[in-house]
């Protein structure tokens, strides 16, 4: 959704990313890394709930199936971002004792659980790339974020603003979402090599709940 | 000004001083009021306009709110379905009553529009709804389309990020600008700009309204686009807000100009209230000043004037009451009730005065010896007597017009005579009352009195003159020894005389113009020189030598006898002390009247003279007149006692003439008799006077007392008085009364009577000259 185009943006990216070290690390004997990436804010303060999305640039990445939960807890989703791969299934069980109607109006996947509590009769799955806001129908203030990704290779920051992955060699192409990013990260390409490859990644962040920024 | 005047005009203005003030005041207050009150009636105005405007915000956010919430309409903005969208957005407008509902993307692009000029793909400037910063839900503007005013608000379409706004906007039409008016009270008007141009959306004020000149508004910029302005502006009329404070103005003006007219009369009135009574009082006190006590004050009232009033009724009561008295003790003899002198006179003055008064008569009536009355009887008896002549003089028919009490013993009355009465038959009445014997305290008194009579306008036309005629004519009685005399104008002339006389006999004894003569006795047996008498002559300086009987009976009418005996006994007693010094002593005689021997200091004077001059007592004979008896002869024989122990001789001269008793002569320690002349006289012509004469010289002889002879001018008249074996002789025969040189030429060759005599010393003081006269 976001018109800039990458190009342009390589400039900056390089700008943003210039204090990377990289350090060759061994996770796989068959040409694998592990790359850790550090992403903190603008302050230098390590950024949680980061998305980081690692698409291949070289050949098809193979096949995986996985399930999600987002549960429901004191009016509010938790997790409120998750990475899910397309085709994945996502259950929204419901903790709280009130209840809830979980939709979406996103293009990405569009549906709506009948209120309910507790269990819901089936997960949903989420099979096109994009971002999904959900949101409940009865709390406005319930919003969570499903990014849909056409890769195995993401990652979401815990709280230490750190994520490791095991990438097989090779060279990617990085994208940078966070809900608050008050300004588009520009995607960047990333070659893994055998060697264990450290990433920084600065975000800025603003807290402006009434919007979201867009999916790269 | 008169005081009711004063009190009403000061206390009118003073209202209107007042009343003024707080008209000014109220008025000044008023307009102020006025434009305060229109202010804050705008200033409320505004408040309440941007309340509305807010009320009408939350309204319509609320509706939008619903609308943007409603899940239906959610999916179809999702599902960007355009008619969809229209029609959900006509829906939802309708069910509000929104004018306008727009629906944009989040960067205002107009996805559709119900009620407005936007169109898809429009940039709807909804960026501008919130004024803030920040856009959210519920910011409102007022926008301006097509000559409308719409008062829009936008809110977010959620899901559940916002994902487009949705803008509802409502028009303020003139119904909602009557509302707004409504509740303000005041005129709503809407303008906006449009290029440099303001035209009016909607108005609720008045055409005429719109042009007043005096109009209080205040603008409320509505929106402050660029060259689209929209402001409200609140007006309202200060005539209409001025109105209530002019009818209050009004209001108090009636209320100021009904309460000073009332008020006016109202001073008026109290002040009336005040003075009326005051007038009285003043009338009464004029009244009371004029001498007229009798009328009542008649302010009956309960306040002060009341008591003021009453204590002038009080006043005027005891004033009458003390004028009385004073008047009774200026007017009123208090023992007999009659009047006095001063009442008398006013009353004869009064009498005089009136028209026809003629044959007005007045009479002075005197008691006689009434001070003896009051000396032997007590005061109490004398005041007794003086009650009852007054009660006789009063009793009716009472003895004249008025009847007074002017001195002691002396009262008066007059009348007017009628034209057959008398003026001695009306004083004969007096008299005739006063005959009886006064009865008191059970002793029967006898009082006789002595009338002068005077009438006018014969006599005098004035009171003061005809009493003094009165006066003259009872003074005459009593010289002549008469009850009753009538004034004659002669007695004027004399008594003028006689006052001028009195003047000069004074001048007299001051300046020595009185001369000693001396006339011989002589004794009859042996033709020896017995001794002279001091007979005085005045050696007046216009009128030659007088002799005693020119002014000694006047002396002794006026009481200056006493004054001439001083003298002469002075005098004579030295003539005779120096004589005896000589040793040719000679006894000398001096005349004593009544009055000296009333005089009780006599024998004190007597014994001085004798003391000083040293003359030997037994060479001094003092000749009293009989009459000296009359007054008082127990107090005459005392004072005859007291001389005698002196050791000088007493002679009772004018012997024959008088009334005295034998038994008075009997018990005077006296030493010879003097026949008195008028028996001499007559002796050689007159039987019965040489009877008279002979009995005389016996009944003398008989007592043991020398007689002494006088007036003898013949050598007849000598051989008888010796043919009756009269002791001693004295006339013109033997020698006239000379002064003393002579009288010494004249003894030569003469033999005198052997006389044996020591001075005696007294031991008196000198005596000095106090003169009481008296009454006689």
């Amino acid at each position: 959704m976001n018109g800039a185009s990458p190009g342009a943006r390589a400039g900056r990216t390089a700008a943003l990313i210039g204090s990377i070290a990289q350090t060759a690390m061994f996770a796989h004997a068959a040409g694998a890394a592990v790359v850790s990436v550090h992403v903190v804010g603008a302050s230098g303060m390590p950024a949680a709930d980061t998305v980081l999305v690692f698409d291949p640039l070289d050949g098809e990445p193979p096949a995986s199936r996985n399930s999600a939960i987002i549960d429901q807890v004191h009016k509010q989703f938790v997790p409120r971002v998750t990475v899910v791969r397309t085709g994945t299934s996502i259950t929204f069980p419901n903790s709280d004792q009130i209840r809830h109607q979980v939709y979406s109006f996103s293009p990405a996947k569009k549906f709506t659980l009948k209120l309910y509590a507790g269990m819901p009769s089936e997960p949903v799955t989420f099979d096109t790339p994009g971002l999904v806001v959900l949101g409940c129908n009865i709390h406005d203030n319930m919003v969570a974020f499903v990014g849909v990704v056409d890769t195995p290779y993401f990652a979401k920051t815990p709280p230490s603003g750190i994520a490791e992955l095991n990438l097989p060699a090779g060279r990617y192409r990085l994208r940078v979402w966070h809900p608050d990013l008050a300004a588009a990260v520009p995607p960047r390409q990333v070659e893994v090599q055998a060697a264990p490859l450290t990433l920084a990644v600065v975000v800025d962040l603003a807290n402006s709940p009434a919007s979201v920024a867009a999916w790269p | 000004m008169p005081l009711r005047t004063r009190i009403a005009v000061t206390f009118v203005l003073l209202l209107a001083a007042v009343l003024a003030a707080a008209f000014g005041a109220v008025s000044a207050a008023n307009h102020g009021n006025a434009e305060r009150e229109v202010q804050r009636q705008l200033d409320v105005g505004a408040r309440v306009f941007l309340r509305v405007l807010d009320a009408n915000r939350r309204q319509l956010t609320q509706a939008a709110q619903a609308v943007a919430a409603d899940y239906g309409f959610r999916e179809a903005v999702a599902a960007r379905d355009s008619d969809t969208l229209a029609s959900a957005l006509e829906n939802s407008g309708a069910r509000i009553g929104a004018a306008m509902v727009v629906l944009t993307s989040l960067d205002d692009k107009v996805i559709a529009a119900v009620g407005s000029n936007a169109t898809a793909g429009m940039t709807f400037p909804v960026s501008r709804l919130p004024i803030g910063a920040a856009r959210g839900d519920g910011r409102t503007t007022i926008m301006v389309e097509r000559g409308h005013v719409y008062q829009l608000v936008s809110v977010a379409v959620r899901s559940p990020l916002p994902v487009a706004w949705i803008v509802m906007g409502f028009e303020l039409d003139s119904k909602a600008a009557t509302e707004l008016a409504d509740i303000t009270g005041l005129a709503v008007t809407l303008s906006y700009q449009s290029g440099n141009a303001w035209s009016t959306a909607v108005s609720t004020a008045p055409a005429a309204e719109a042009r007043a000149t005096d109009l209080a508004t205040r603008h409320i910029t509505l929106s402050e686009e660029p060259g689209a302005n929209v402001v409200a502006t609140l007006s309202r009329s200060l005539a209409d807000a001025r109105a209530p404070f002019a009818r209050l103005t009004d209001v108090l003006f009636l209320i100021a100009a009904v309460s000073l007219v009332g008020s006016g009369c109202a001073a008026f009135w109290l002040a009336r209230n005040i003075t009326r009574p005051l007038k009285d009082l003043t009338d009464a006190v004029d009244q009371m000043r004029g001498g007229t006590y009798d009328l009542p004050v008649t302010v009956q009232r309960g306040d002060e004037l009341g008591v003021l009033a009453e204590g002038l009724q009080l006043m005027q009561a005891a004033v009458q009451s003390r004028d009385q008295s004073i008047r009774q003790l200026a007017y009123e003899d208090s023992l007999t009730g009659l009047m006095n002198r001063t009442a008398f006179g006013a009353s004869l003055a009064g009498a005089l005065a009136e028209p026809g008064a003629d044959r007005i008569a007045v009479a002075l009536i005197d008691l006689n010896r009434f001070r003896r009355i009051n000396e032997h009887l007590g005061y109490s008896v004398g005041d007794a007597v003086l009650i009852k002549i007054a009660q006789r003089l009063t009793k009716a028919p009472a003895a004249g017009q008025a009847v007074a009490r002017l001195a002691a013993d002396q009262f008066a009355a007059y009348t007017r005579l009628a034209p057959d009465a008398t003026l001695q038959n009306w004083g004969a009445s007096l008299l005739s009352r006063m005959v009886d014997p006064v009865s008191v305290q059970a002793q029967l008194i006898d009082v006789s009195s002595t009338v002068g009579l005077a009438i006018a306008p014969t006599d005098a036309a004035v009171a003061d003159e005809l009493m003094r005629c009165a006066d003259l004519a009872l003074e005459r009685a009593r010289r002549e020894k008469r009850v009753l005399a009538v004034y004659e104008v002669a007695l004027k002339t004399e008594s003028r005389d006689q006052l001028s006389l009195l003047g000069e006999l004074q001048h007299a004894v001051d300046h020595d113009e009185l001369r000693m003569y001396f006339q011989p006795k002589m004794e009859f047996a042996a033709n020896r020189v017995a001794g002279v008498e001091v007979l005085l002559r005045w050696q007046h300086p216009t009128r030659g030598l007088l002799g005693p009987a020119a002014f000694v009976p006047f002396a002794e009418q006026t009481g200056f006898i006493r004054r001439l005996t001083r003298w002469t006994l002075d005098r004579a007693v030295a003539q005779g002390a120096e004589w005896y010094r000589a040793g040719r002593p000679l006894p000398v005689a001096v005349n004593v009247s009544a009055d000296d021997i009333g005089d009780s200091r006599f024998d004190l004077r007597v014994a001085s003279a004798l003391s000083r001059h040293r003359l030997p007592p037994g060479l001094l004979t003092l000749e009293v007149t009989e009459s000296g008896f009359f007054e008082d002869p127990t107090r005459a024989l005392q004072m005859l006692d007291a001389l005698a122990a002196l050791g000088v001789i007493l002679s009772i001269d004018d012997f024959g003439t008088g009334y005295s008793s034998l038994s008075h002569l009997a018990r005077m320690p006296v030493h010879e008799v003097k026949i008195d002349r008028s028996f001499v006289l007559g002796l050689e012509s007159d039987a019965e006077f040489a009877a008279v004469v002979r009995s005389a010289i016996d009944m003398g002889h008989s007592l043991g007392l020398k007689v002494v002879a006088e007036g003898i001018e013949t050598e007849a008249a000598a051989a008888r008085l010796r043919e009756f074996q009269c002791d001693i002789g004295q006339g013109y025969l033997y020698a006239k009364p000379m002064p003393a040189n002579e009288l010494e030429n004249w003894l030569v060759g003469k033999t005198r009577v052997p006389v044996v005599a020591v001075p005696v010393d007294f031991a008196v003081d000198d005596v000095t000259d106090t003169v009481t006269l008296t009454t006689h």
